[in-house]
């Protein structure tokens, strides 16, 4: 009774960690357009519409089906996004689109709202459950025409306006800090040019890793020899106090193989063997899969 | 159709079968690498130098430098082909923890857990590694190119894979060729470095026998183990991770059947399988050039500097501890993780000045203790450098 209490406790908690694992906490708005008249990305269809794009920040992909947008907290489950279509799976660290253009007849990518210019626009996103508020964002009213609010850096906290210019560059459908090399590699590259310090850091962290797997094995050890004593000592029916006070009780395999190396001598003890040889005969199952017969050849012996 | 356009139509297609023949595509780059090929059969058939390695990669490397026409969709660089499927393991990185499940699944750390301050002479052969990836940069590769080709100083096979993978996919073929190398020809390159370091009374150097390990000590060791050096090194988690489950089906009595599938079937199925793709990996076009000269020779060097600072550390520790405690050098280059051929070189070379020393057990404390260094060092490569 007690195990199956323990196997239904179990089940339950890899459930539930498996729903948490499969949530959507890593979906955020990225980057918003709400006065899109003439920049360069169209829907489509050709036509210039606002713009929502999300972000999956996780490194596993993101099944986003299901979930609501919507412009109004009051009203969490204004758009859901439809179930089958392969899109709105978005791969890990990538990047989605949604047309804010009131006609979500055009497709999954069309919502069932639209922008308001000039006005403070909340722009939330809310799991399944049409409760749990995944993430939101109020894009400022003074945002002007063909400009953006954007994280500053994908999936992370800051925001800022982005107007196009080169500095600030408007990135649909793309990571908001565009890297072309890898920051780690050029900065040893230009502070580690003859590879020193990372072989000093590295050299230290492994063996740190190591002398600390080995201390701890050193007490584990130790302990280990100390309970196995007392537990001998319990079996013999000795307390452990009396030997704390008298005698070393020694029982290393050298010591016990070397008095019996000696009563052997002193005894002149030797087995006796009856010297009766006897044949069995083996029995096998069996099997053509195994047969000699059917085999092409025998493999090769060195 | 009259005849002579029959005979003309004959000639067209043998024309074209012609095109796509290996003796149209041929190149002397070709007729070298299928040379390597043949080197490596030889090595492993005659000299029985890691055959269950070398005759894998060796035949592999005539599988993928057959010539052969571009987009007849068989090479292994070419996507969706037979080739290219079976060398996702290798390009994705998913065979050498494989591997290194069949390892923990084979090894007996009771060397190590008996004495655990040998795990610091796996640590400190790993010296190989960085001091290669030190020249590496000095000869002009990139701290990330360098720091793959360092690994091979691990001398160990799976993880040079595993690293070059994700640091530098481009030299993962050579990279993985002359880290095999090396591995097959340890018994040549460590004996002469181990009889310079050391002197004729410290290779007589007897070492107090091992304690006896208990069942229970042998389970902690794996899951201790992970905790430990996967929370400093996380990004060796698919090695480790890999080697210490392994380790715990072997140990913990109740899953022999797991231990034996992984130890026997699963590692024979991927050593088959990554022996041969490597191999074919090295194809003439990718494989000929003058980076690969370079790789061998820091390969061959992060394997000396491994060895000689796996010798050098025990006869340092040695002025540390107490002189019935002392160890014999000779164990020193079994820090390399090349298990167990490093650590019967140990014992072989100790046998040759006393008969009566025994070493093996001994060197098999540091030869897995460099399993789980030269992880870890891939591990530390990874998170600065990926």
């Amino acid at each position: 009774m007690k195990k199956n209490i323990l196997l239904v406790i179990i089940a339950v908690v890899a459930c539930a960690m498996t729903s948490y694992a499969q949530g959507r906490k890593g979906l955020c708005i990225n980057e918003v357009m709400v006065q899109n008249d003439s920049s360069s990305i169209i829907d489509e269809y050709g036509l210039y519409h606002a713009w929502v794009e999300l972000f999956n920040s996780t490194h596993a992909p993101m099944e986003i089906s299901s979930v609501f947008l919507t412009n109004d907290p009051n009203v969490p489950k204004k758009y859901p996004v439809p179930l089958g279509d392969v899109k709105t799976e978005i791969p890990s660290r990538q990047h989605v689109i949604f047309w804010a253009d009131n006609e979500p007849n055009k497709g999954t990518f069309h919502l069932s709202f639209q922008l308001e210019a000039g006005k403070d626009n909340w722009i939330g996103i809310y799991d399944a459950d049409g409760i749990t508020l995944i993430d939101s964002v109020t894009v400022p009213a003074n945002l002007a025409s063909n400009t953006t609010w954007a994280r500053i850096a994908d999936g992370e906290t800051g925001w800022e306006v982005r107007d196009g210019s080169e500095a600030k560059y408007i990135t649909p459908s793309s990571n908001n800090i565009i890297v072309d090399t890898n920051g780690k590699v050029d900065m040893f590259a230009e502070k580690d040019a003859n590879g020193f310090v990372l072989t000093l850091m590295a050299m230290a962290i492994v063996f740190s890793a190591l002398l600390v797997l080995s201390i701890c094995f050193y007490i584990i050890s130790k302990t280990g020899e100390k309970i196995s004593k007392i537990n001998k000592l319990k079996a013999q029916g000795i307390a452990p106090e009396e030997v704390a006070k008298g005698e070393k009780i020694n029982d290393s395999g050298e010591e016990i193989a070397a008095i019996a190396m000696a009563l052997h001598e002193h005894l002149n003890a030797h087995d006796q063997e009856n010297t009766i040889l006897t044949i069995n005969k083996v029995k096998r199952a069996y099997s053509p899969w195994s047969s000699k017969i059917y085999g092409l050849r025998e493999l090769p012996r060195r | 159709m009259g005849e002579q356009s029959l005979s003309e139509f004959m000639l067209q297609n043998l024309q074209h079968f012609w095109d796509l023949t290996g003796f149209n595509n041929a190149t002397w780059e070709h007729f070298v690498m299928l040379a390597v090929g043949m080197f490596f059969l030889w090595l492993a058939i005659k000299k029985n130098f890691e055959p269950m390695l070398l005759v894998p990669i060796g035949f592999g490397i005539l599988i993928g430098n057959i010539p052969f026409a571009a987009g007849t969709e068989v090479g292994i660089y070419e996507e969706g082909t037979v080739l290219n499927i079976l060398y996702n393991g290798v390009s994705a990185g998913w065979y050498p923890p494989l591997i290194f499940l069949g390892i923990g699944a084979m090894t007996d750390f009771t060397a190590l857990i008996a004495n655990p301050k040998l795990m610091l002479v796996g640590a400190a052969a790993q010296f190989g590694i960085f001091g290669a990836y030190m020249v590496a940069l000095a000869l002009g590769f990139a701290p990330d190119q360098a720091g793959a080709i360092a690994i091979i100083g691990g001398a160990d096979g799976p993880t040079a894979i595993f690293l070059s993978s994700k640091l530098a996919p481009n030299l993962m073929g050579a990279i993985a060729v002359s880290a095999y190398s090396y591995m097959a020809l340890v018994p040549v390159i460590q004996p002469p470095i181990m009889r310079l370091l050391t002197t004729k009374k410290e290779r007589v150097i007897k070492m107090k026998p091992a304690r006896a390990v208990s069942q229970n000590e042998k389970i902690i060791f794996p899951i201790v183990g992970l905790l430990l050096t996967c929370f400093v090194v996380p990004t060796a988690l698919p090695l480790l991770g890999m080697l210490f489950f392994g380790n715990l089906l072997r140990e913990c009595g109740v899953t022999t059947r797991l231990a034996k599938t992984a130890s026997n079937a699963l590692t024979d199925i991927v050593t088959i399988l990554l022996g041969m793709t490597v191999g074919a990996s090295t194809q003439a076009s990718e494989f000929l050039t003058a980076e690969t000269i370079g790789i061998f020779a820091l390969g061959f060097m992060a394997f000396i500097i491994a060895s000689t600072s796996g010798v050098l550390f025990v006869k340092l520790f040695n002025l540390v501890l107490p002189k019935s405690k002392k160890l014999n050098p000779l164990i020193g280059n079994a820090g390399v993780s090349a298990v167990p051929m490093s650590a019967r070189i140990s014992n072989n070379l100790g046998l040759e000045y006393d008969p009566s020393n025994y070493l093996l057990m001994h060197a098999m404390g540091p030869n897995v203790a460099g399993v789980i260094g030269s992880a870890t060092a891939a591990g530390v490569l990874l998170a600065f450098l990926a």
